[in-house]
């Protein structure tokens, strides 16, 4: 295969490589989190991390671990940089985004370190692009610090139901206000529109409820435009978990799973809206 | 008022909803006691649609949950566009939605849809109603002298000739043939794009009647909302129609609701329709009081409004011992010389439902609804009645709306 004339020399410099015989299983997930054009790249042994932030209030991260890449190497501990992630989709999908079986877009991605462009090498039936992608030093990722032991609240839902609430969700209300109790309503997104407000309760005993952890009632507001970008996340999932701290942080977290069947995870953080505090 | 709808019911409520849009941006809820009544009139006045609702279509229906007999029913105004996006995706709602309870709260101001779902999920919406006199339009369908019935599909196969763009078209009967039309306003001027006539033989009607030959010309937009539902439900459709200018009813009926669209049709300026003698002419007539349609003109051109006196029972115009069809067909045929003041709620019934000359100029108009896009009438678009009642104003004052 053509990527593979590349000289060892050219290998020996890489600090990062990593292959995938499909490049959608990269691209489909970081579609997911691409609401903002650049995105941190955090890679070490166990795989690949990439972030994305909005206004400081919001931020996603996409894991794919290392064992989803055909090839993967990385030759120290943590390789870290920033790139235009609307660009890096468009490379990816440069072959257009057909799904014709059986044909699919090849890739490898290396990167020689500080200062060098990310180089991307894509190859679809015979025809091989690449590109090389301006880096940039990569920002600090916000520390929500939202650790498990904070959690008040945790339910994990199938994507199914919440895929059908949130293609509803009145977008003229301005803010998505989440309620989870021990007792009823158990889990409620609710909205607040120009019409009027809309409720969507689920149940504790759900068949879609596949876990109901719940301590106390806590009600937060979210901005509705840092939610919507989770949608893609959403619809990509089969699984999503929604937990809640003590302070009313958000925490969604999607299960993916790619073209072969493999896992990934992409989470995102919200900090509640200032207005409204816990309840 | 609180309701509840199941199953399959929930998705014949969303598509009225959608038939209804079709006509306008608002929708009237009307809980009365034979059943709900869901209205809607255009801005122009020009079409009224209304779907009734028996309570046989609900698991539950309860008019006026109130136990003080004083308090009657809430009538409310909702925006269509609040309404609609409850109802959409109705094939897949029609898999994941269990029932509907649809509640009228008064003292909230608020109109509360609830779906029960699969998975023991609930989505329930509020939304801010406002209050309203009915809307009503009576008309004497069964004195129309021509009636042809036919089942919804072959409606359906003749309409789909038409583009969606297709705004009037023309449909004329004689007793050898029914033709629908395209129509298009200049005789002489070039044909722009596509014109398209159909023409059936009587036999293609399950039934088919011709008092008067005649061609009426309606908006076929806003029928289509109609006919689609009716094609949804394999229900059959009846149409009753008189001469131009004479407004041309659509109806839709079984056990469990009825639908009617009743359209303004185009005056042809060559026979002012005027001098005929309506059937029932010479009955005698008397109204109760409790029946009193009376009408009041608002402050603005074009607009009419008229109160339900109160006891109004009407919801079907069809065959109501209170409504007296014959009054209304004499008198909305009668002419009287322009500048006739309308009468205020106080004075008489009879004198209620004149309707001066209008000169012959081809325009829109609408025996029923009053509202005329005249060019040539001085001044008397005020006064011209409308037997739709749709009261806008911010001030619900009961029946004294008319007072001005």
């Amino acid at each position: 295969m053509p990527l593979s004339t590349q000289s060892q020399a050219d290998i020996d410099q890489y600090i990062l490589i990593a292959s995938l015989d499909n490049a959608r299983n990269l691209s489909n997930i970081l579609k997911a989190i691409s609401f903002k054009d650049h995105a941190i790249f955090n890679a070490t042994q166990n795989g690949l991390k990439v972030t994305v932030e909005d206004s400081k209030c919001l931020q996603a991260n996409a894991f794919i671990q290392a064992d989803i890449f055909q090839e993967y190497t990385i030759k120290e501990d943590a390789v870290g940089f920033q790139v235009n992630l609307t660009v890096l989709l468009d490379c990816l999908t440069i072959f257009g985004g057909s799904t014709v079986p059986g044909v699919c877009t090849a890739l490898r991605m290396c990167y020689n370190g500080y200062g060098y462009p990310l180089t991307l090498f894509l190859e679809e039936g015979g025809v091989v692009t690449v590109c090389k992608i301006n880096t940039q030093e990569p920002e600090e990722p916000i520390d929500f610090d939202f650790c498990s032991t904070n959690v008040t609240n945790k339910v994990i839902l199938q994507s199914d139901s919440l895929k059908e609430a949130f293609s509803e969700l009145d977008m003229t209300s301005e803010v998505l206000q989440i309620t989870m109790s021990p007792s009823h309503p158990y889990f409620r997104l609710s909205t607040f529109g120009n019409s009027g407000n809309a409720h969507y309760d689920y149940p504790k005993d759900s068949d879609m409820m596949e876990l109901f952890q719940c301590t106390k009632l806590q009600t937060n507001r979210y901005k509705m435009s840092l939610l919507k970008p989770s949608t893609k996340a959403l619809a990509l999932s089969c699984k999503v978990s929604v937990r809640t701290d003590s302070r009313g942080f958000l925490s969604l977290q999607y299960l993916v799973r790619n073209d072969d069947g493999q896992i990934c995870f992409v989470e995102y953080y919200c900090c509640p809206d200032e207005e409204v505090g816990e309840e | 008022m609180k309701c509840i709808i199941e199953g399959n019911g929930i998705k014949v409520f969303g598509k009225a909803v959608h038939a209804l849009s079709r006509i306008s941006e608002e929708i009237w809820l009307d809980p009365l006691e034979e059943g709900l009544a869901v209205r809607t009139v255009n801005s122009s006045q020009s079409a009224y649609a209304c779907f009734f609702f028996t309570p046989l279509f609900f698991q539950q229906y309860i008019p006026d949950p109130d136990t003080q007999k004083d308090c009657e029913a809430v009538k409310c105004k909702l925006n269509t566009k609040c309404v609609l996006p409850l109802f959409r995706c109705v094939s897949w709602r029609e898999r994941s939605v269990d029932r509907c309870e649809i509640t009228i709260k008064n003292p909230d101001s608020r109109v509360i849809f609830q779906f029960h779902c699969r998975h023991g999920i609930t989505k329930t919406h509020n939304l801010g109603y406002q209050e309203c006199e009915a809307l009503q339009a009576v008309f004497p369908a069964h004195l129309c002298p021509n009636v042809l019935k036919s089942h919804s599909k072959l409606l359906g196969d003749i309409v789909v000739h038409f583009p969606i763009s297709q705004e009037e078209v023309t449909l004329s009967i004689s007793s050898l043939k029914v033709a629908l039309k395209t129509f298009y306003e200049e005789e002489n001027s070039c044909i722009k794009g596509m014109n398209t006539e159909l023409m059936l033989h009587p036999d293609e009607f399950d039934y088919f009647q011709v008092g008067e030959d005649s061609a009426v010309t309606f908006c076929l937009k806003e029928l289509r909302g109609l006919l689609s539902f009716a094609e949804s439900y394999g229900l059959p459709v009846s149409c009753h129609f008189g001469v131009a200018g004479q407004p041309v009813s659509f109806t839709v009926k079984d056990m469990m609701l009825e639908a009617h669209v009743v359209l303004s049709t185009l005056t042809d300026p060559d026979h002012e329709s005027p001098s005929q003698s309506a059937p029932g002419d010479d009955c005698s007539v008397t109204i109760s009081k409790t029946s009193t349609v009376e009408i009041s003109t608002s402050e603005g051109p074009m607009e009419a409004e008229v109160c339900i006196a109160d006891g109004e029972r009407v919801a079907s115009s069809q065959g109501s011992e209170v409504f007296h069809p014959a009054l209304h067909m004499r008198k909305m045929i009668q002419l009287h010389a322009p500048g006739e003041i309308l009468p205020r709620p106080s004075l008489a019934p009879e004198s209620a439902l004149t309707t001066p000359i209008t000169p012959a100029t081809f325009k829109i108009r609408s025996l029923l609804f009053g509202a005329v896009l005249s060019d040539g009438v001085d001044g008397n678009t005020a006064d011209l009645p409308s037997l739709v009642c749709g009261s806008d104003t911010e001030e619900d004052g009961g029946s004294e709306e008319g007072h001005r």
